[in-house]
């Protein structure tokens, strides 16, 4: 049996379960809700303001977005194979014809499609919604950007989780080791960074290198460069980074850091699923 | 499917499951796993399957059961001893085995029938919910479905009534090409029905290996009940390891001729002042010192 009509199967199962457990419905709720926010308060609000409110409107929406997609990706992607490995699934299915490499990569691939399929309906959808319901311009290049950007920020977030559930056996500590990847990630932010230099008189460079080194600051500097953003918005670390890599660079920053960061992730997790214990 | 095994070892950290194993199987063979708890029978079959990593070599035709998973993996079945916790219906689990397995969704439901699992009337039902008969039924009906070359048998009667076990017995006899079985059990019944030889694990080595009947001969037996009319043999009963309960003496774990030696030294010297004496088979293997038989 070929290798792709085993994860057809496994990925139709692991499809079943997302559907059985809500998780691709509580993903669409809370990005309708982000969406809603954005075209009903924000296009709204834009036009009354002009651009100069958009910036803050886009501003607030990155920052919602790119605090809140590593967590979605993370939980949602966290406790899949040590959960499988406690209540036996990966025992039963592992005693039928499926590679490993198979069932990781059908696992993998519905995990990340439950988290940025209904990203790619909604927004362009509530970007319509919008358009010819509010008769305002909707800023097409952004939400392009946007779903791009989220697209490789999910892909890292699910990989590192994937490498959690893996890596770690224990479901609970599983959790915490995924809480304080979250929690890195968001407050290795501009601000904390700089406190960071201040407390421990850490050198300049090292402060951009750990912040370009964070997928969440790459995303959110990638948000804000579509937007005219300011040092206020960027940050004195973000503001330092678009000066020396440009609105162009700071886009491909935050597309490639996190798709090789995934990739690299991805790999190394499948090479120890393949070798490990599955039991 | 021949089964070799060299050298296994295999260590769940600083705990050595499994101790530099030798172990040859022909094919063909009928093979009970007997041990204790945690004396790596679970172990040596999930190797078995490829699920674990481990030290040594294991040769199922001559092929690494975890490097050559692909080739190997259609001609293996397995009952786990846990039934997994899926939330899954059983329709889907069904459909899943069987596009991974390449089946016809009868050859399911034929071993289904015979273990008289109503595999209609649960399809919807998801699986964490059937009884742990049920899930025991299709478990080894999935198992059984794709005529393995190597079946391995977890325990797998162990929620399973007498007419249940009876059907699975039948069952296991009927499969065409004689394959080699592997069973971890505990369980006389399954033992005199299965197998044809015996190993015994402890502490993850091989301590003994010989023909299943000489092997019941000498080490099967089970409980023993006594209840006394009079005072007399209370404190003989108590010297010889019984114990009192609710109504009457017991001893359990006893071996089939050590219960007849006791049976005849008490009804000898305390026969009128007998009652009744009750002899039970369950689960009462002792493996943990093999008499060589």
């Amino acid at each position: 049996m070929s290798a792709l009509r085993q994860a057809t199967a496994i990925a139709r199962l692991e499809a079943a379960e997302v559907l059985r457990s809500r998780w691709l419905w509580f993903c669409l709720g809370v990005y309708l809700l982000l969406s809603s926010i954005f075209v009903l308060v924000g296009l709204r609000e834009s036009s009354v303001l002009g651009f100069t409110g958009m910036g803050r409107v886009l501003l607030s929406f990155s920052h919602a977005l790119v605090l809140l997609l590593p967590l979605l990706g993370l939980t949602a992607s966290g406790q899949v194979v040590n959960r499988s490995r406690d209540d036996g699934s990966l025992e039963l299915w592992f005693s039928h014809p499926v590679t490993r490499t198979a069932y990781f990569s059908a696992v993998s691939l519905v995990r990340l499609l439950t988290l940025v399929l209904p990203l790619v309906v909604l927004m362009p959808l509530l970007g319509l919604v919008g358009r010819f319901a509010f008769g305002q311009a909707v800023p097409w290049g952004f939400v392009l950007r946007t779903l791009g950007v989220s697209t490789a920020l999910l892909a890292a977030s699910v990989a590192a989780g994937l490498m959690v559930s893996t890596y770690v056996r224990n479901q609970a500590k599983a959790l915490m080791v995924l809480l304080l990847l979250w929690a890195l990630g968001v407050a290795l932010l501009d601000f904390a960074l700089l406190g960071m230099m201040l407390q421990w008189q850490i050198r300049p460079l090292l402060v951009f290198a750990l912040a370009a080194l964070n997928p969440v600051q790459d995303a959110r500097l990638a948000l804000l460069a579509g937007a005219e953003p300011e040092l206020g918005q960027l940050g004195p670390v973000g503001f330092f980074l678009a000066n020396r890599l440009g609105p162009g660079g700071l886009l491909a920053l935050g597309l490639g850091w996190p798709l090789l960061l995934a990739s690299t992730c991805w790999l190394l997790t499948l090479q120890r699923f393949r070798k490990g214990d599955l039991v | 499917m021949r089964v070799e095994i060299h050298g296994l070892t295999k260590r769940f950290g600083g705990v050595r499951a499994l101790a530099e194993v030798d172990l040859t199987l022909e094919s063909g063979t009928r093979t009970a796993l007997i041990g204790p708890n945690g004396s790596g029978k679970s172990t040596l079959t999930r190797v078995l399957m490829g699920m674990l990593a481990y030290e040594g070599t294991v040769a199922l035709d001559g092929l690494d059961p975890l490097v050559d998973r692909p080739s190997l993996a259609s001609r293996i079945a397995y009952v786990p001893q846990i039934a997994p916790r899926l939330g899954a219906p059983v329709r889907e689990i069904v459909t899943a085995v069987a596009a991974l397995r390449c089946l016809a969704p009868e050859a399911i439901a034929a071993p289904c029938r015979a273990l008289e699992l109503d595999l209609a009337a649960v399809a919807d039902r998801p699986f964490r919910n059937l009884s742990g008969g049920m899930r025991q039924k299709l478990l080894i009906a999935l198992a059984l479905a794709s005529r393995p070359a190597l079946l391995v048998l977890d325990e797998p009667t162990a929620s399973l009534d007498p007419r249940a076990r009876q059907n699975f017995f039948d069952l296991v006899e009927a499969l065409g090409e004689r394959p080699t079985v592997i069973l971890c059990s505990h369980r006389l019944e399954e033992i005199r029905h299965l197998v044809d030889s015996v190993v015994v694990l402890n502490e993850g080595r091989v301590r003994f290996r010989g023909p299943a009947n000489e092997y019941l001969r000498g080490n099967a037996g089970g409980r023993l009940e006594i209840l006394t009319a009079g005072p007399g043999p209370e404190s003989w009963l108590a010297e010889n390891g019984f114990q009192r309960g609710a109504s009457g003496w017991w001893a359990r774990g006893l071996r089939n001729g050590e219960r007849i030696e006791l049976l005849r030294e008490l009804t000898t010297r305390f026969g009128p002042e007998l009652r009744d004496v009750v002899v039970r088979d369950i689960e009462t293997l002792n493996p943990n010192e093999p008499r060589q038989t």
